[in-house]
């Protein structure tokens, strides 16, 4: 067996470590995370008549979002007192590890994938049960009422919307018969992209991912005018910029995720290589969840609640059906 | 000699059990806990069953963690010391039961467990799916009557709670 | 692939640590945290019996799927107890919830 510093060595020079370091990975995560800001602050303003961010760079304020990092570095980092530290600080933390690891799971390109595991719908879908777990520590943490509370919305808000993410992902697996991401690009590839049959299942997946990421219009457990922020209420300067960071690397994971599933991923004809086309439906899918929130009202948390529990379940189990009715054929019936 | 990756998994998961139960505060024992489930969920990977290693974290880590923490937030800083000699007892005994278990485990032979290198039919998806189906089909859905049963009971407690 | 008294050793290492958490520990939910890590120990031992067997047989990711359910099931019931008896200003000492009546 070859000694661990030749092993270390072979490692950090492998394709597999670049792949990992610069892109899907780490560096092209924050790169556009920091670019999602900048996009979604534009998008909404054009939506409302608005200009939006102007004058961080000549080109339409493209640099927003790296101004805004510069910017919260060099704020004052104030840890509220009796404020438990290490959950404070770790929670963001590990939220960002997580976001990087759901990119990790997604194939961008026939070739590029950091983690062709062969459950990869569930282990993608495992690793987003972490988040409320994160969530509530965060508010816990900050031993204040408005970001416990604000935790609490957020924990139940995301333990509801989990169990229709998977009944509707579920969908997809019983009409490809496979639990791989690779392995449900393939099946498009042969069969046509699934939002056609699974229609049904593509609103819901995307309707219960808005909400698994609280974003508008269940951004309750964050609403700025009614609960300041909610869980992110304490969070000071530089760790404020490691709490927003996750939100956007869920929004990119998600649209990433629904236009694997239901939009063939990075499928296409032959003329515009396939990560191109990969971006273009992310971004397509990522346009249509930023337009959601300026679109609708926010959504009250009873109201949420019950949504998720009645009829979000049912339209999913209704969902499954029509899976099964389209895998066994009409006549089984 | 042993694979770095399992002694790193098996460190991780024994050490973060015993700060489980020996950390001050409960919500670091619980967050200890969560990291003990992680090393087991690397375990399974490593054992070959991706299904059951994905099962563990959307369960135990996703849910029973999260059940866990939030009991511990309501219900507040709790103090409990042991007396001493009760302490003494109990390590001898779980040291006691712990070699009496190894001894056992380390009589079965080596011929039958030999550790196949390639799986094989044995940690096949699809083959996975068609046992649980066909063969435990009926505990299948006796499962579900009782995850069912435990929901109505959970929220009968709580229904209790509010009245009386 | 590790011989099957790695793996072994691993679960009765964690079996041991659950057996002294729950005698020695008198807050519930320590109790709690040691069955559950009882629990993982037997869940490691039976898929690791089943993965290294001579031919490997897939029983042992079935039944670890039950039990995995099952300890879930019967933690959420038992911590609905917990804050349940925690909620009746009773300490939730287990040496002195020995009576069977609240």
């Amino acid at each position: 067996m070859p000694d661990p510093v030749t092993q270390i060595i072979q490692l950090v020079t492998s394709t597999y470590f670049l792949e990992i370091v610069l892109f899907p990975g780490l560096t092209s995560i924050a790169i556009l995370g920091a670019f999602f800001t900048w996009f979604e602050r534009k998008l909404t303003a054009r939506v409302q008549l608005r200009i939006g961010p102007l004058y961080s760079s000549p080109v339409g304020g493209i640099l927003q979002g790296f101004a805004d990092i510069i910017k919260l570095l060099f704020k004052e980092l104030i840890i509220p007192e009796g404020a438990d530290r290490f959950f404070f600080i770790m929670s963001p933390v590990t939220a960002l590890i997580i976001g990087a690891a759901l990119l990790g799971l997604i194939p961008f390109a026939p070739g590029i994938q950091i983690a062709n595991v062969e459950v990869g719908l569930p282990a993608f879908l495992a690793i987003v049960t972490l988040s409320p777990t994160l969530v509530l520590l965060a508010g816990w943490s900050a031993n204040s009422k408005f970001p416990f509370i604000g935790g609490l919305r957020a924990l139940f808000q995301q333990t509801a919307y989990e169990i229709p993410l998977w009944l509707s992902a579920l969908g997809v697996v019983m009409i490809t018969g496979t639990l791989s991401l690779t392995g449900i690009v393939q099946y498009q590839q042969n069969n046509g992209w699934l939002i056609i049959p699974q229609a049904l299942g593509a609103v819901l997946f995307i309707v219960t991912s808005t909400a698994e990421m609280e974003r508008l219009p269940f951004d309750l457990p964050e609403a700025e005018s009614e609960i300041m922020m909610g869980w992110q209420a304490e969070y000071p300067g530089p760790l404020f910029m490691l709490v927003q960071g996750p939100a956007f690397i869920k929004l990119y994971a998600f649209a990433a995720l629904f236009s694997t599933l239901y939009l063939g991923g990075y499928l296409g004809p032959a003329l515009i290589p396939p990560i191109v086309w990969f971006f273009a439906k992310t971004i397509v899918i990522i346009v249509a969840i930023m337009l959601f929130r300026s679109t609708f009202p926010r959504v009250r948390l009873d109201q949420l609640l019950r949504q998720g529990w009645t009829t979000l379940l049912t339209l999913s189990i209704v969902n499954i059906v029509i899976a099964y009715l389209i895998v066994v054929g009409v006549p089984a019936i | 000699m042993t694979d770095l990756t399992f002694l790193a998994l098996a460190t991780v998961t024994v050490a973060s059990a015993i700060l489980a139960l020996e950390a001050r505060d409960l919500v670091y024992g619980a967050a200890a806990l969560g990291i003990t489930f992680l090393g087991m969920a690397g375990l399974f990977f490593f054992l070959d069953a991706s299904y059951v290693a994905t099962f563990q974290i959307a369960v135990y880590i996703g849910a029973v963690v999260v059940l866990i923490l939030f009991t511990v937030m309501l219900v507040g800083p709790q103090m409990g010391e042991p007396p001493m000699e009760l302490k003494r007892l109990s390590l001898l005994t779980a040291l006691l039961v712990s070699l009496l278990l190894g001894t056992a485990g380390s009589l079965t032979s080596a011929n039958a467990f030999p550790g196949p290198d390639s799986c094989g039919t044995g940690c096949d998806l699809i083959g996975l799916s068609k046992t649980l189906i066909t063969q435990y089909g009926v505990p299948l859905e006796f499962l579900s009557l009782v995850l069912a049963a435990a929901v109505i009971g959970a929220l009968t407690l709580a229904k209790a709670d509010r009245k009386g | 692939m590790e011989p099957l008294t790695s793996f072994f050793a691993v679960s009765v290492i964690l079996l041991g640590i659950g057996i002294y958490g729950l005698t020695t520990k008198r807050n519930a939910l320590r109790i709690l945290f040691s069955i559950e890590l009882i629990y993982n120990a037997a869940n490691l031992n039976i898929v690791a019996f089943a993965r290294l067997r001579n031919p490997p047989i897939v029983t042992g990711q079935v039944i670890v799927l039950f039990t995995i359910a099952l300890a879930a099931m019967e933690a959420s019931v038992g911590l609905a107890i917990i804050m349940l008896v925690s909620r009746l200003n009773v300490d939730i000492d287990l040496r002195k919830l020995t009576r069977l009546k609240g």
